[in-house]
């Protein structure tokens, strides 16, 4: 069983996120990074498969700048077998398609039986990318698999469905799933791990070799929202306060 | 036409993302079609009958009488390409991501997902909703998802439209999934960080007796129930209802807090809810100072009262 | 008495008995002593005085046993005081019936009037220790202890027989008791080794090799640049044992005194230091012949550990109880199972060297920088400078505003990230070496240290020796207030008002042994000071230690036992001298406090004392 799993390095969290002069993105340089936490869930996913089914082989894919092998390499300290950068120079690309058109150039000729991904990821959250490249390559898709059950040539994933329904969907391998977080706890590289992955092979796809010329989408403008926090002040009896919260329930919020 | 919106079956009636779709759609203006796909196709339909678009293209096939990514993913890409319209519209919800790629992929047209905004440009978060980004596209059609919310099923202008039934070539070789009868679980220990709206305890529901007309109230909305330290401390409820530091991080699109004080151990497992409803007694609380909307009251009383009127 | 006569039968039949005794206890304290010899790491002869010296205090005198149970504790030294007297009866005792009694009559019958007052001690004691176990039966002893029972009825039994034996008896009665006496000393012989009993022999010892250090943990050195060899190595000792350990083991008196004072368990949480870092290794070292057993720890009452060492504090038998450290380390290093909860913090460490994963500290930014020419570094920790609870951003300003007062200079370092406490406590040994190695360059020209941060304390100051040589002295900000008090740098008056106590900081008070100077600086701001229940070194840890304040499933209430006590004492102020602790405090006492009372101040030492400067 061989499994791809394709993991994105995006800011931390915490991290402040000063915006670059011309608005375009923010300035990566003054950022820390650290792997897409819904990846991690999919790289245990990956991982817990090839420990049941027994034999198979685990390669991380990243597309970035060079700094996206450190996230590949914690893909390898956890058990991944070998990892593939898809190097990017310049600005990262933000065009879902294109990302999808390049990677599914790389991955064409690896035949996976299964390609992994998080639910979407933490920078610009488009949450296609595993999809995309489930058509492109000619692969039955899932996505939002809250848990996954291998079997004879194929895959049964349960797929979570909005306000508590679910529903068992079988694909037919090769198939690519995207991962819903929270399914299983992801394991922590050990020592040994770590040590070992410095010698896993990951292998660089130099730009010219992967890069397509179309981009359909891009971000323009990143900017911070412009929704002042006004509070309102809502004072008087009871009946009044309940009578306004509901309009704002209804007519504001729209969550009746 | 210029616009195709994409509606969604929820069991047998129109998914009321479909109908937001269908007003943000009439803002943006043009000629607009509704789909609807399987078996419920004319169900839906009808429900559309008074609402001012040009009609509402229905297709029931054996392949897709109930949702797939296969079948739905290539009916849409057939409408597409038979219909040309030059912007495709859908709900973001669960089964457009499972399937709105696909279309993208087979016919090279852009995605642009969970849209917030279209007054000025096309507008999505990022980076943890943390910014907001201006999207643009070069491509002649695109595909829009519009974030639940961003616009309101009243918000759809009446008018009447006509239902029209198409025809759809399915080879079986195209749909390769086996799906099972849907069903519903109990959810266990509730995932507070992906609920939608949240419920929150603090203090000043001040004995444990009170602590039902918060569930009610949660019940009464459909929302989560989450509390501050020190009532989980008081044992009032389960630990992993807690927020704040030592707790869960929420970032909930409604978080109506009852009687917490706004403590910054607890604030800061919940500042990035998009909305802030507090209530409580004491008009100086630092709660006050995130939230959208401060109600100074209290709350044994509001809630109540909040309750019977939600259930009328 | 009459000198009695044994026949050759006798002795022989004597002779035998006394061989098969010895030898069987012989071989089963070898084995034991043989397995302690694999264990890692020597024995310490170092301070051999202060050693010899703490093994008279805790073991002739009975100190820790007195003191942590009272009554229980002078009973059994009056079990163990008869036991010393009973020596040369002994001796006496046997000799007779080998060949003739070494002592003569008027030195026997003297030395008897010394005696049959102990025996009747010894029966006194031994009774009330028996009605307190199988009677009472206190949770801490756990289950039924046949062999307590049987030692029990031979001490009373060889005591009766001895005064007995001192009365005027025919021969042939004389002689019956003598072999009764006989054979319960040798049954107890047998016994002793394979028991808890065997403390008799270890305990002297093992008090005596006890580490002047807490904690005592083993340094664990990761060169990721290094050979594999040597790491593997060094991840296979990670299940063994040391020397000192492995007979911690076997010294073991099973009186669940570790786990009457653990918080963890205390907070109804699984913990049970007896059982989980000390008993249940006892069976895997014996059959297994080997060190190799830490593996062998209950992971998930290793995680609920607050690394306080409550346990080892008050262990009478000189044990080093809490393993978590040793349990943590495997499954982090080895296993790479980490809670959930802890692997943010870890990567928040890795990635921005703070536990929050901030970019920037405006807080650390409101301080002047360090320079060669200041007296010390003031070191800040994540706590302050990341606001875990902004209130203790005041404390530290205090804390300055005092230095300000004195004319002391200092400096924050612009570099600092978090001094590890986290990783190095949580297993995360990894984390902990890059973090100590960035701070070791940061500190390399720095002479003084002051830090408000019990934790950053303990390992600045002692932890990273263990890695290499620090050329730089640490205090605790107590210290240097207690000192400016004292020096009479700064001028406080008894201006506090209301009932005041102090909780002792866990890393504080027995890691750090800082117990007077947050007293001094106390009492010269409140006239109304009164000690808590379990202070000082004795301190009940607030449930944040062991890295425990990023706990998220709290399932006990660990962190809610010692915010009662502060209730019950009746206080109207508790100051404390640790961050985490002031935290803790502010989240603990709101719900413990009962409805219609003044929620409890909680103050640091820095502000009861800065409230109070004149």
């Amino acid at each position: 069983m061989k499994i791809a799993v394709l993991v994105k390095q995006v800011p931390g969290s915490e991290t402040a996120l000063p915006i670059l002069g011309n608005h375009n993105w923010i300035d990566e340089e003054q950022v820390s990074f650290v792997m897409n936490p819904p990846d991690n869930f999919a790289i245990e996913e990956a991982l817990l498969i090839k420990e049941r089914t027994g034999d198979g082989e685990v390669v991380i894919v990243s597309m970035g700048p060079a700094r996206v092998q450190k996230v590949i390499r914690e893909g390898l300290a956890k058990g991944a077998d070998r990892g593939i950068h898809l190097e990017e120079d310049g600005q990262i690309q933000t065009d879902p398609l294109s990302i999808a058109k390049s990677i599914s150039s790389i991955l064409m000729d690896e035949n996976f039986d299964l390609v992994l991904s998080g639910l979407q990821s933490d920078d610009t959250g488009m949450g296609q990318t595993g999809v995309l490249i489930g058509e492109m390559l000619g692969m039955s898709t899932g996505t939002l698999a809250m848990e996954t059950d291998v079997q004879d040539n194929a895959i049964r994933v349960k797929r979570e469905l909005e306000s508590g329904w679910f529903q068992w969907v079988k694909l037919p391998l090769p198939a690519s799933i995207s991962i819903q977080s929270g399914l299983n706890t992801p394991r922590y590289p050990s020592l040994r791990g770590i040590m070992g992955a410095k010698k896993k092979e990951i292998k660089v796809i130099p730009p010219t070799d992967h890069q397509t010329d179309s981009i359909l989408q891009s971000i323009d403008k990143v900017f911070v929202s412009q929704t002042s926090k006004q509070t309102e002040m809502i004072e008087g009896n009871a009946d009044f306060a309940v009578t306004r919260i509901i309009e704002i329930l209804k007519s504001e919020l729209k969550v009746l | 036409m210029d616009i195709l919106v994409v509606l969604e079956d929820n069991r047998g009636s129109l998914h009321r993302m479909g109908k937001e779709a269908i007003a943000g759609a009439q803002k943006m203006g043009g000629s607009i079609s509704a789909l609807a796909i399987g078996v419920n196709a004319d169900a839906m339909a009808g429900e559309l009958s008074d609402v001012d678009i040009t009609e509402v293209i229905t297709i029931n096939h054996d392949f897709v009488s109930s949702y797939n990514a296969d079948g739905y993913s290539d009916v849409v890409s057939q409408v597409i390409k038979s219909e040309s319209p030059k912007t495709i519209v859908a709900g973001h919800s669960y089964q457009t991501r499972d399937f709105m790629p696909r279309v993208s992929a087979k016919l090279d047209i852009p995605f642009i997902p969970d849209i917030i905004s279209m007054d000025d440009g096309i507008v999505k978060q990022v980076l943890n909703a943390k910014l907001n980004a201006l999207v643009t596209t070069s491509a002649d059609q695109v595909i829009l998802s519009f974030q639940s919310a961003t616009f309101s099923e009243e918000a759809m202008v009446t008018g009447s439209c006509l239902t029209r039934s198409i025809e759809v070539n399915l080879d079986s070789s195209i749909v390769r999934s086996e799906a099972e009868e849907p069903f519903q679980e109990d959810a266990g220990d509730v995932d507070l960080e992906s609920a939608e709206l949240i419920v929150s305890i603090g203090r000043g529901i001040e004995k444990e007796e009170n602590i039902q007309i918060a569930f009610d109230l949660a019940k009464a909305l459909g929302a989560e129930v989450s509390a501050s330290r020190p009532v989980v401390d008081s044992g009032w409820v389960e630990p992993f209802r807690q927020i704040g530091s030592s707790g869960q991080n929420v970032s909930p699109k409604l978080y109506f807090s009852l009687g917490i004080s706004g403590a910054i151990q607890h604030v800061v497992g919940m500042k990035g809810s998009k909305n802030i409803i507090a209530i409580n007694k004491d008009p100086d609380a630092p709660i006050f100072e995130i939230a959208d909307y401060a109600v100074v009251g209290d709350v044994l009383e509001i809630v109540p009262k909040l309750i019977e009127a939600l259930n009328n | 008495m009459s000198p009695a006569h044994f026949s050759i039968i006798e002795k022989v039949i004597l002779s035998g008995l006394t061989l098969i005794a010895l030898g069987s206890f012989s071989y089963e304290v070898l084995r034991r002593v043989f397995i302690v010899q694999k264990g890692l790491d020597s024995l310490p002869f170092d301070r051999f005085g202060e050693r010899l010296f703490r093994v008279f205090r805790e073991v002739l005198l009975h100190e820790k046993v007195i003191r942590e149970r009272p009554f229980p504790g002078l009973m059994h030294a009056l079990v163990f005081w008869g036991f010393l007297v009973f020596g040369l009866v002994t001796i006496d005792h046997f000799a007779i019936g080998f060949y003739k009694p070494f002592m003569s009559d008027s030195v026997h019958h003297a030395y008897s009037k010394i005696v049959i007052p102990f025996a009747v001690f010894v029966v006194f004691g031994i009774l009330s220790l028996a009605y307190r176990r199988f009677i009472n039966r206190p949770k801490a002893l756990g289950k039924i202890s046949p062999t307590s029972g049987l030692v029990a009825v031979f001490i009373v039994v060889l005591m009766g027989t001895y005064i007995y034996g001192e009365t005027g008896l025919s021969p042939f009665v004389w002689k019956i008791n003598w072999w009764i006496h006989s054979i319960l000393i040798l049954a107890f012989l047998f016994l002793i080794p394979r028991s808890k009993h065997l403390h008799l022999v270890l305990a002297p010892f093992n008090i005596f090799f006890r580490s002047f250090d807490q904690p005592d943990h083993t340094p664990v050195h990761i060169d990721l640049e290094g050979d594999e060899d040597e790491l593997d190595a060094m991840l296979n000792d990670l299940t063994k044992l040391t020397k000192n350990q492995a007979l911690d083991i076997f010294s073991c008196v099973e009186c669940g005194r570790c786990t009457d004072v653990c918080p963890a368990n205390r907070g109804g949480g699984i913990l049970d230091p007896k059982y989980h870092f000390i008993m249940d290794l006892r069976d895997p070292l014996l059959e297994g012949k080997d060190v190799a057993v830490l593996d062998q720890i209950n992971v998930e009452a290793g995680w609920e550990c607050t690394t306080c060492q409550a346990c080892t504090e008050v262990c009478p038998v000189g044990n080093h109880v809490e393993k978590s450290d040793e349990i943590r380390r495997l499954e982090v290093l080895v296993e790479g199972r980490v809670p959930q909860e802890y692997q943010k913090l870890f990567t928040n460490l890795q990635e921005t060297g703070n536990t929050e994963g901030a970019s920037s500290s405006p807080f650390a930014d409101s301080f002047p920088v360090f320079t060669p020419g200041k007296e010390y570094v003031l070191w800040l920790g994540c706590f302050a400078r990341h606001g875990l609870d902004p209130n203790f951003n005041k404390s530290v300003e205090n804390f300055t505003k005092i230095l300000d007062v004195a004319g002391v200079t200092y400096g924050v370092l612009a570099e600092e990230q978090c001094s590890g406490d986290p990783a190095n406590r949580l297993g995360d040994k990894l984390t902990y070496t890059m973090l100590r190695e960035h701070n070791m360059e940061q500190l390399y020209e720095t002479k003084k240290v002051v830090t408000l941060c019990p934790h950053c304390a303990v390992n600045l100051g002692k932890e990273y020796g263990k890695y290499g040589s620090i050329n730089y002295t640490v205090e605790h900000h107590t210290q240097v207030i207690g000192r400016l008090i004292d020096e009479g740098k700064i001028k406080v008056q008894m201006g506090e008002s209301g009932k005041v106590t102090y909780h002792d900081p866990c890393n504080l008070s027995r890691m750090l042994d800082i117990v007077d100077e947050p007293r001094t600086a106390i009492q010269a701001a409140s006239s109304n000071f009164q000690e808590m229940e379990e202070s000082g070194r004795n301190t009940l840890c607030c449930g944040a230690g062991g890295a425990l304040w990023w706990k998220k499933e709290t399932q006990g209430r660990t962190h809610l036992v010692r915010a009662e006590q502060v209730i019950e004492s009746g206080a109207d102020t508790v100051v404390t001298g640790c961050n985490f602790c002031y935290g803790m405090m502010k989240q603990g006492l709101g719900p413990m406090t009962p409805e219609g009372r003044a929620d409890v101040v909680v103050k640091d030492v820095a502000d009861i004392v800065a409230d109070n400067l004149v």
